[in-house]
């Protein structure tokens, strides 16, 4: 290609200002800040500040309403270890562990189950995910109408069987049962899905080979479909106690805590504390103990997930 | 698995259908009751057949309970209000740390990503605490003593949250996936920042946007404990699953809706059934976009 001179009219150069000079070879810079800007005063006041005022406050006593937070040091971390709190600790972990090893079992075989084509999928999938999408708070009171002693839907169901009706707000145990019940479906979906994708992306290649060299569907199973989903269970499993430990409504609309504590969360707890009975550094230290188990869940799942990515490679 | 014999097939189908009927019974229950009348509802123990098939429920519901219509305006003000806001910073903040370099860029992004690992609940009290006592509104004065701050005010339902960084992370591996080219392109032909963002970027951001868009429609249509704690003592600016919730737990102000003197259930199941049907309609139509949403999710981790 020859370079023809033709004869363009150049505009004349203007004068270039300091300033116009400045912005141009700031641009982006300029502009980012711009936006920046607003959004990080944003987040100081409204995540930081937060953050730090609860750890304040968890050593302080004060009534959230008038006058101010009086220093008593770790007190209200001792009150965690003091009366009735150690079972409500132990409730919320009772309650996330069985709530996630039977959801993660379940939806991980629906799942595999699922991805034979199946005729259906679709319909199937959008039924397993519909509870996740509903409100936790009204179905929990939906399922208040259910466990209802004496009107209640299931009592009704047991009576025409020819049982015994379950009194559920006297008998703990049941309780406890209905609650993970509850949680579960309401929570199953996203697992359900979540697995559904990631088999979707193993080769069925693999299947066919092993099924050459004469393996059957439970030794397919084991050896090609868990291993390779090893990275989606683990981090089903790491959001799933993560979540789990932070059950709430259910328990704060079903059954408010009772029988005697057996069913009290720590969510609901903080919630009492803070709201019910104004002790704010109470619910503070609540919130920082919570923060730092579900810290060490999270920090725990990420290294896990780190080495297996290691092994993997 | 592609060989599979026939009585596979059918014993996998059978699982999949029992599992699924226990999913769907409470649903279809409540769907069912809030068609039946009273005495229909409690002549029935598995599950309600509508017979006579009613639309009593949803006539009463929407015409004797004044605050319903508000309710749901309430509600879809808050969700217009969490997705403009909220969306508008994620997609510039998803432009500023892809396309800008400048100073101090990953260290930024890393300290909004820090938040990620804050549990929801060490936000939940003071954040109380910060509305409550709000200097100079509500009565308070400036040391945010005398009064209530915003509580029961609307700015207390429309102040936390706004930045989400969840969102901001989506839509900067959204951004990162697009080339740029088209920027560029848009550049030479004289467009500014503006211009680039809303006529070349916003198009082929929109199943981000979509995914984003219905996740905050989920979750604010849904949300209760917030609203809850700040506008307990409001019933003006409640939003639908609160006013619903409070109304279906005091029986008392649905009994006698119709002059019963029992607890009328088929209302409350209506009431619970209005309340999960717009999610549910949104999932149906949407569903692609969910699927994408809770893989996205899982891409975080």
């Amino acid at each position: 290609m020859t370079v023809t001179t033709t004869n363009i009219q150049f505009p004349t150069p203007q004068p270039i200002s300091g300033w116009q000079r400045w912005r141009f070879r700031h641009r982006q810079a300029l502009e980012a800040w711009i936006i920046l800007i607003p959004v990080l005063l944003y987040y100081a006041l409204f995540y930081i500040v937060p953050v730090l005022l609860n750890v304040g406050l968890s050593f302080t006593r004060w009534n959230g309403i008038t006058g101010f937070p009086a220093w008593i040091g770790v007190n209200n971390y001792l009150q965690y270890t003091r009366g009735g709190y150690p079972t409500i600790i132990l409730n919320t972990a009772l309650f996330a562990v069985s709530a996630l090893l039977i959801q993660t079992t379940v939806a991980f075989f629906i799942a595999v189950l699922l991805n034979q084509k199946v005729f259906g999928r679709g319909l199937y999938r959008a039924l397993w995910y519909v509870p996740t999408l509903t409100s936790a708070a009204i179905m929990a009171q939906v399922a208040v109408i259910f466990i209802s002693p004496f009107d209640g839907v299931l009592n009704s169901i047991l009576t025409s069987l020819g049982r015994d009706p379950v009194i559920w707000t006297v008998e703990g145990n049941w309780m406890r049962a209905f609650i993970v019940a509850f949680t579960i479906w309401r929570g199953i979906g996203s697992p359900v899905v979540l697995f559904l994708a990631a088999l979707q992306g193993i080769h069925q290649e693999l299947y066919e080979a092993a099924m050459v060299d004469g393996a059957n569907a439970w030794a397919m199973l084991r050896r090609i479909t868990i291993p390779l989903l090893r990275p989606m269970i683990l981090f089903v499993f790491v959001t799933g106690i993560i979540g789990g430990f932070q059950i709430f409504e259910a328990v704060l609309l079903i059954s408010k805590g009772g029988p005697q504590n057996m069913t009290n969360v720590m969510l609901l707890q903080i919630y009492n504390d803070a709201f019910v009975n104004t002790n704010m550094g109470v619910a503070s230290a609540g919130a920082v103990v919570m923060a730092l188990i579900l810290l060490w869940f999270s920090l725990t799942g990420m290294r896990l997930m780190q080495a297996g990515r290691v092994e993997g490679e | 698995m592609a060989r599979m014999s026939r009585l596979d097939r059918i014993a996998i189908q059978l699982i999949l259908i029992v599992g699924s009927v226990i999913m769907a019974y409470p649903l279809l229950f409540g769907v069912l009751a809030s068609l039946s009348t009273l005495e229909s509802y409690n002549n029935s123990t598995w599950i309600p057949i509508p017979n006579p098939l009613t639309f009593e429920n949803y006539a009463v519901l929407f015409t004797r309970q004044s605050n319903i219509l508000l309710w749901v305006v309430n509600t879809l003000l808050r969700i217009g209000w969490y997705v403009l806001v909220p969306g508008t910073i994620a997609v510039l903040c998803g432009y500023v740390f892809t396309r800008l370099t400048f100073r101090g860029r990953d260290t930024v992004f890393l300290l909004l990503l820090t938040s990620m690992m804050v549990p929801g609940i060490v936000y939940y009290v003071p954040t109380y605490v910060m509305v409550a006592r709000w200097p100079l509104v509500g009565g308070n004065d400036m040391w945010g003593q005398g009064g209530s701050g915003f509580i029961n005010l609307w700015p207390a339902m429309l102040l936390p949250g706004l930045v989400n960084v969840f969102y901001i992370f989506l839509m900067r591996q959204t951004f990162y996936s697009i080339p740029k080219d088209f920027e560029e392109a848009a550049r030479v032909d004289g467009a500014n920042t503006p211009q680039v963002l809303w006529n070349v970027y916003l198009p082929m951001l929109k199943p981000a946007i979509t995914v984003m868009v219905i996740f905050q429609f989920v979750a604010i249509w849904n949300d209760y404990l917030w609203p809850l704690v700040v506008a307990g003592g409001n019933d003006d600016i409640w939003p639908i699953a609160l006013g619903f919730q409070r109304i279906m737990l005091s029986g008392a102000s649905f009994k006698g809706s119709r002059g019963g003197s029992i607890t009328d259930y088929p209302f409350a199941f209506t009431m619970a059934t209005v309340a999960t049907l717009p999610t549910v309609l949104l999932f149906l139509f949407l569903q692609r976009y969910f699927v994408e949403g809770v893989q996205g999710f899982a891409l975080k981790g």
